[in-house]
């Protein structure tokens, strides 16, 4: 991982739900700067170990450090949370935009609320990110006229307007259809190449290439096997 | 469509028919002597909520009545050759029991010109006089103390409904007082001694009779203006009236009338000789339409201000009271939600009229004396505040959970995703109930009549009463409620339908 530092480390980390182990000693680093594509079979654990990172849920052992904070086996405070959940944004797959906010105000509510800019500054830096998803014509529109696609691009503008240190996706694309896909993977690699740092749950190879990512493999909650892009998807 | 057309309709013939069906218990038309006499039974009507001397649940067995006029009207049936037997009802709308179920109404019924016009007045039986109440510590010393306002702003002077100090006291506008009116005579002498009244003005033989239950009242001066008891009867029945007029006359000269009064500690001479001078009192006109107009109209669209106003506060009070309960329930600690739970059942297990009664006359008693204006909007707002909780509950439970995720996921606390993203859409979906619920308590404000509060339906009923227009007062009144709860409907309506259309568009 070319010895930059590690946004995220997790250690030993295992989690069961009502009794049924769901991950098991899970080990990872995620160096700044870097891709980390996270593939395995539907049930395998991704999303929790994703909802693991942002404290979405609690895990019975191990500990996450990410961004700065450490969180550890248990129950979470609240204000930690707040901390860690600043500074990690995350996508998922339903995108959730806010129905009842414009397009804009979905991206500037965060900024506003939780950031406490200024109504200006906040739009300014809103309109900034719908320009590099490429969706600032559709500013007032209503997130319900949008496409999936353009759905999802607007719900990676509303992430990164709290300027997070690392973005986790889970499965961005898997409600889309294969073009507007490509239209957000081609958001994210471009991320990607501007330096964020991101985990990114996917089966979609090509993006994992472009992005040249570290690719890790679960399997039953745990991990399997991990290495670099090329060794994990040889060609057959 | 026709969903609001039928809600319109309901509330119509609703009001037209709901305020008198309470006291029309069943229609066994009241027939002349000859019916009474092959029935075996004279059946007189009277509110023994009304209290002493006149009816009254004997304390020792309140299955069994007593007063005055429970011995009067056994005498009378005596001399009619026949059996008495009690209908219960509502006392300022008694007279509508005639015609009914009820043969003659005996219940200290003041004789007044507008009385002798809609029905047949008996001679009288009883010259009674109306007496001023006041708190022992009360400054209040002559009535006419009453033209200059109290310490504390108007004299707030309450009175029976319908009744003749009523009346009197309204057609006074010389006096710096708000007059109240009250179902009972009862109550009014307990919301004078808890503080909430400054005075009282009722019949002297009512104080007479519970001056030693209230001993913290006080007759202020001398009994002032009075007049006398009737036996009402409808005009289709001129024998049996005629058969009463004889009775009473007989029963005062043999002297038996007398000895009734005295068994009541009702000074019987001194009621004999003032009866037997009883003076005619002449029956007033029929009034013409305009007439009546003018009289009733600014009257009804004032009670109708009220009644707007009373909802227009008590609502949005539901609301918030109603929309904090419902997030302590799914997000507050978890030591209050059981509280919570108990308050929603609480309040939605018990009717509104107890609610009213508890705050109005229960908290007196505990030193917090609350106007009845406040007391109305503080009763209906708990009693909404518990179904929009509920309302809200599942409005809140109908926005996803990735919603409430997405927004935490931002960094948001849980307070900000719930301000910003939760309730925002839950307001939304709920939106064509809690309008529906708006036109419900709009209705309900009704109810606070029972505290004193005239608002539209009571002035209807009293207004009905004192001029005797039943049929044109309801067709107004029904005219401004539908007038007024249509716009909501409509308004429910389109918020219904801009949801169905916001979701298929999602
Ligand atoms: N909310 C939940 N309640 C109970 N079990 C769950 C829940 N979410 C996921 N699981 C179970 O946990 C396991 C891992 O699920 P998940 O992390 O969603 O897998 P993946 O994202 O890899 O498809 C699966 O067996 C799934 O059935
Ligand atoms: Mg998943």
């Amino acid at each position: 991982m070319n010895g930059s530092r590690a946004v995220i480390t997790v250690e030993a980390l295992s989690k069961s739900r009502t009794g049924v182990p769901v991950l098991a000693n899970i080990c990872l680093t995620v160096a700044e700067g870097s891709v980390t594509v996270v593939v395995g079979s539907s049930g395998s654990g991704k999303s929790t170990l994703l909802r693991c990172l942002n404290g979405l849920e609690t895990f019975d052992f191990g500990a996450v450090a990410i961004a700065g904070h450490r969180l550890s086996a248990g129950p979470h405070a609240p204000q930690l949370l707040e901390h860690v959940r600043r500074d990690v944004g995350m996508l998922f797959q339903q995108f959730n935009l806010f129905p009842h906010l414009s397009v804009i105000e979905n991206v500037v509510l965060a900024p506003r609320v939780v950031l406490r800019l200024t109504a200006e500054e906040s739009r300014a830096r809103g309109l900034a990110l719908l320009d590099r998803v490429g969706l600032r014509a559709f500013a007032e529109a209503r997130p319900a006229t949008l496409s999936g696609g353009q759905q999802q691009r607007v719900a990676i503008a509303r992430a990164l307007a709290i300027q997070p240190r690392v973005v986790l996706f889970d499965e961005p694309t898997s409600a889309l259809d294969p073009a507007m896909s490509a239209d957000v993977l081609d958001v994210i690699v471009d991320l990607a190449g501007s330096g964020q740092t991101m985990v990114v749950v996917t089966h979609d190879h090509d993006f994992a290439r472009k992005a040249a990512a570290w690719v890790v493999q679960i399997d039953a909650g745990k991990i399997v096997r991990q290495g670099l892009v090329d060794e994990i998807f040889q060609p057959t | 469509m026709s969903r609001w057309i039928r809600l319109f309709l309901l509330v119509l013939t609703g009001l037209t028919a709901c305020d008198f069906v309470g006291t029309w218990p069943q229609a066994s038309a009241a027939a002349d002597l000859e019916a009474v006499r092959d029935r075996g039974e004279l059946v007189w009507g009277a509110d023994q909520e009304g209290g002493g001397p006149h009816v009254f649940p004997d304390p020792d067995n309140p299955v069994m009545l007593r007063g005055f006029e429970v011995d009067l009207a056994a005498m009378l049936a005596e001399e009619l050759g026949v059996l008495a037997r009690f209908q219960q009802g509502q006392w300022d709308r008694l007279p509508l029991l005639l015609g009914r179920s009820t043969d003659c109404i005996l219940n200290g019924i003041e004789l007044t010109a507008q009385r002798n016009r809609d029905y047949r007045c008996s001679r009288p039986y009883y010259a009674y006089a109306l007496q001023l109440l006041a708190r022992r510590d009360s400054p209040l010393a002559a009535f006419e103390q009453l033209l200059t306002t109290a310490p504390r702003g108007r004299w707030q002077v309450g009175v029976l409904t319908g009744s003749a100090a009523e009346i009197f006291m309204r057609s006074r506008h010389d006096l710096a007082v708000d007059v109240i009116g009250y179902d009972g005579t009862i109550d009014s002498m307990e919301q004078l001694k808890t503080g909430v009244l400054d005075a009282a003005v009722m019949d002297d033989c009512i104080f007479t009779f519970y001056a030693d239950r209230f001993a913290e009242l006080r007759a202020v001066g001398r009994p002032f203006a009075g007049g006398f008891y009737t036996i009402l009867t409808a005009h289709n029945t001129p024998q049996l009236a005629v058969a009463i007029d004889a009775g009473l006359g007989r029963m005062i000269a043999d002297g038996r009338l007398q000895t009734l009064y005295d068994r009541w500690d009702m000074a019987g001479r001194q009621q004999i000789l003032m009866l037997r001078d009883a003076a005619e009192i002449p029956a007033s006109k029929p009034q013409s339409i305009w007439a009546l107009c003018r009289e009733t109209v600014p009257l009804l669209l004032e009670s109708a201000a009220m009644t707007l106003f009373l909802s227009c506060i008590s609502f949005p009070l539901a609301i918030l009271v109603g929309l904090s309960v419902a997030i302590g329930r799914l997000h507050g600690p978890v030591s209050l939600r059981p509280l919570l739970v108990g308050y929603v059942e609480l309040v939605r297990g018990t009717p509104l009229m107890l609610q009213l009664y508890a705050i109005f006359f229960l908290l007196p008693q505990i030193g917090l004396a609350l106007p009845a204006i406040v007391a109305a909007i503080l009763g209906l707002a708990l009693n909404y505040s518990a179904y929009e909780s509920e309302i809200y509950r599942a409005g809140l439970k109908a926005v996803s959970l990735g919603q409430f995720e997405a927004a935490l996921s931002l960094g948001m606390t849980k307070w900000q995703a719930l301000r910003y993203v939760l309730v925002p859409q839950a307001v939304r979906i709920v939106m064509p109930a809690v309008t529906n619920d708006f036109i419900a308590m709009f209705k309900d404000t009704s109810v606070c009549s029972v505290i004193t509060v005239i608002e539209l339906t009571k002035r209807y009923s009293v207004l009905a009463l004192s001029t005797g227009r039943i049929m044109e007062l309801a067709l107004a009144t029904a005219i401004l409620y539908g007038a007024m709860s249509w716009p909501l409907s409509l308004l429910s309506h389109w918020f219904e339908h801009r949801l169905a259309r916001s979701a298929s568009a999602r």
